[in-house]
């Protein structure tokens, strides 16, 4: 569990064995806290660079195309509420059912939309992954022909 | 109603929650665990610690008191309070996690290797807490009005000194506890009643009630004020996102997917929590029309179960309700004081456990002077506006600093100041204009809401100035970026 980002700490207790627990430290006001890790990925090579940059492109399209998704749908639920007011009439369970709508009609969308987001976020880490380490794999003329 | 009841049940929760508050401080051996449970909660206990934060007065006692004073308006709170874990998921949760920073300052200035934006942060972040405090006091100053008799002062006193002390004494590892029992204990807390009454009004064919005046079309949701809605639904999408209290738990996880798992947990838990709420509002409508009084529409919750139940069992129902009630001041206050001590403790003792007990007194102690000073509000309005001031302060912030390589410093800052202060100035002057009257409606609108033009003037501010100040980017943006979005494992 742990990550490449915490910085290296004396460790509290002797003996080879791994700590359970990662070590974090509260960084000084003004000390540059979290210096850029030494991250095997990170390297200053323009491959590494060009995956990089267009997996963060990929995240953020995501992110986007979720957000907007679930705002239209909250849109279209409010669209459909104010073109039906007759919905005000038609009465469930003695409340209306305009009002039932909106009361309980949003939270699916929302898991929907949070599913669907863990699902194809991770995707395309592990597509980010397959890439780095085929590139790491074939030598540098392979992964610089990729696009 | 019996004080007794009311006697019972506080006392019970408060020594519920110092128990597994000190239970846990037997854990807590280091600096380290004292801050940030060592990031080792697993995500089901972290989701329930989030949720049990994140309950506060507004959602337990507010969203029923707003519907049953606004009608369908009310009903859109719950979706933003809950909305704005989607977005968290999908723009800041696992890169956030991956910064290793772990307050909003530290991120904001380590991103963008500025002090002056550490420092501006901070100031917000404070500024945020403390203000997001002051209804949870007044929530329980209502609280024990209505449920003791006692003056009202007793109620937020009582809070801001059991939450000051248990967190000076516990830090977040028994806190992490506290809050997952909170979220179970809220959710059983009107859940339960909930369904008592369900059975009651549906079981003896119900009391006549007529739809169209518990539910009048006036209030119903197609005619909603767009402006208004709008804005609202802006604040709460993007201000849950800078919240102190909201922040500092993702740290907990172990990793970028670990955080995305606990969000998604947390919001299937909040999609059940705010069914009841709902229906609690609802059913106040139409069995309970002589409580839609500005000043005690929030009591609604607490009161509901013996109205309609009664007996022994409207009296035991009451005391769980009441157990809910305070232990949602009791959770949010703590979560917010814990991570407002750690920001403060930070800035200025060095991140001593010492500094971080004074700054959790302190962090208490202040919210109490302006909860006693100001005048109520209602409960949901008034954490509606904190979401607001987040939004137009935070949120730009934070979001641009994930994505986007371009931001500067300067950027960040113009931002952050003049975000703050548009949506700062409409919330004061806001009500000041509307009670003198005179303003355009228009005018008023828009400063009773101001999220719908403050979050895109943040954002604006903050992307036209980062522009022009292009050659300041900062050196490590890329590398920054890369550590942020770079799946844990991949080499």
């Amino acid at each position: 569990m742990s990550g490449p980002d915490e910085r290296p700490e004396p460790a509290p207790s002797p003996g080879p064995a791994p700590l359970p627990r990662v070590r974090v430290t509260a960084p000084r006001p003004g000390e540059p806290i979290a210096a850029p890790a030494e991250h095997p990925s990170i390297e200053r090579s323009d491959t590494a660079t060009v995956y990089v940059r267009s997996l963060i492109r990929s995240q953020l399209r995501l992110a986007i195309v979720c957000a907007t998704g679930f705002v239209v749908s909250l849109g279209m639920l409010w669209l459909v509420l104010a073109a039906a007011p007759a919905l005000d009439g038609v009465l469930l369970l003695g409340a209306p059912v305009s009002w039932l709508l909106l009361g309980f009609g949003a939270y699916p969308a929302i898991l929907a939309f949070a599913l669907i987001f863990l699902v194809a976020s991770t995707r395309n880490e592990a597509g980010f992954r397959s890439l780095v380490s085929a590139g790491s794999d074939g030598g540098p003329e392979t992964a610089g022909a990729a696009p | 109603m019996n004080p007794v009841i009311g006697y019972v049940a506080i006392a019970a929760v408060t020594v519920a929650t110092a128990l597994i508050g000190f239970f846990g401080l037997r854990i807590s051996r280091t600096t380290q665990d004292f801050y940030v449970a060592s990031r080792t909660v697993r995500p089901w206990w972290n989701a329930s610690a989030i949720g049990g934060e994140y309950l506060s007065a507004a959602s337990v006692l507010g969203i029923a008191g707003l519907i049953l004073l606004q009608g369908s308006g009310g009903l859109w709170f719950p979706i933003g309070y809950t909305a704005g874990y989607l977005m968290l998921l999908l723009f800041v949760a696992a890169p956030l996690r991956r910064s290793g920073a772990y307050t909003i300052p530290d991120f904001t200035g380590a991103r963008l290797e500025s002090l002056a934006v550490r420092r501006i942060t901070t100031v917000l972040v404070i500024l945020i807490g403390w203000f997001y405090i002051v209804p949870q006091l007044q929530g329980a100053a209502l609280t024990i009005r209505i449920t003791t008799g006692l003056p009202s002062w007793t109620g937020a006193l009582a809070v801001a000194v059991i939450v000051g002390l248990i967190v000076a004494a516990g830090g977040m590892r028994s806190i992490t506890f506290v809050q997952a029992f909170q979220f179970w204990l809220k959710l059983t807390a009107i859940a339960v009643p909930v369904v008592f009454l369900l059975i009651t009004v549906g079981g003896e064919g119900g009391p006549a009630v007529d739809p169209a005046r518990a539910f009048p079309a006036a209030l119903g949701p197609a005619s909603l004020d767009l402006y208004a809605t709008a804005s609202l639904v802006v604040a709460l999408l993007l201000g849950t996102m800078g919240l102190p209290h909201v922040l500092v738990r993702f740290y907990t996880n172990p990793d970028g997917p670990a955080a995305r798992r606990t969000t998604l947990i947390v919001l299937g838990l909040l999609s059940v929590f705010y069914v009841f709420p709902t229906i609690v509002g609802l059913l106040g409508r139409a069995l309970a029309p002589e409580l839609a009084t500005p000043g005690e529409a929030d009591a609604l919750v607490l009161v509901l179960p013996g109205m309609v139940v009664g007996g022994w069992l409207g009296d035991l129902l009451t005391a769980l309700v009441i157990a809910g009630a305070f232990g949602a001041f009791l959770s949010t206050s703590s979560g917010l004081v814990v991570s407002l001590a750690g920001v403060i403790s930070q800035e200025l003792a060095g991140g001593s456990v010492r500094g971080f007990r004074v700054a959790a007194i302190l962090s208490s102690l202040v919210p109490l002077a302006v909860a006693l000073l100001l005048e109520p509000g209602g409960l949901a309005g008034s954490v509606g506006l904190v979401f607001a001031f987040t939004a137009s302060t935070l949120c730009p912030v934070l979001v641009l600093g994930i994505w986007w390589r371009g931001l500067t410093a300067r950027g960040a800052i113009a931002g952050m100041l003049g975000g703050g202060l548009a949506c700062g100035t409409a919330i004061l002057l806001g009500p000041l204009l509307a009670a003198a009257g005179g303003a355009p409606a228009l005018m008023l609108a828009a400063l009773a809401q101001p999220a719908a033009w403050t979050v895109p003037l943040a954002f604006a501010l903050t992307v036209a100035v980062s522009r022009l100040d292009r050659r300041r980017t900062p050196r490590g943006a890329e590398r920054f970026l890369a550590r942020l979005h770079v799946p844990e494992g991949a080499a």
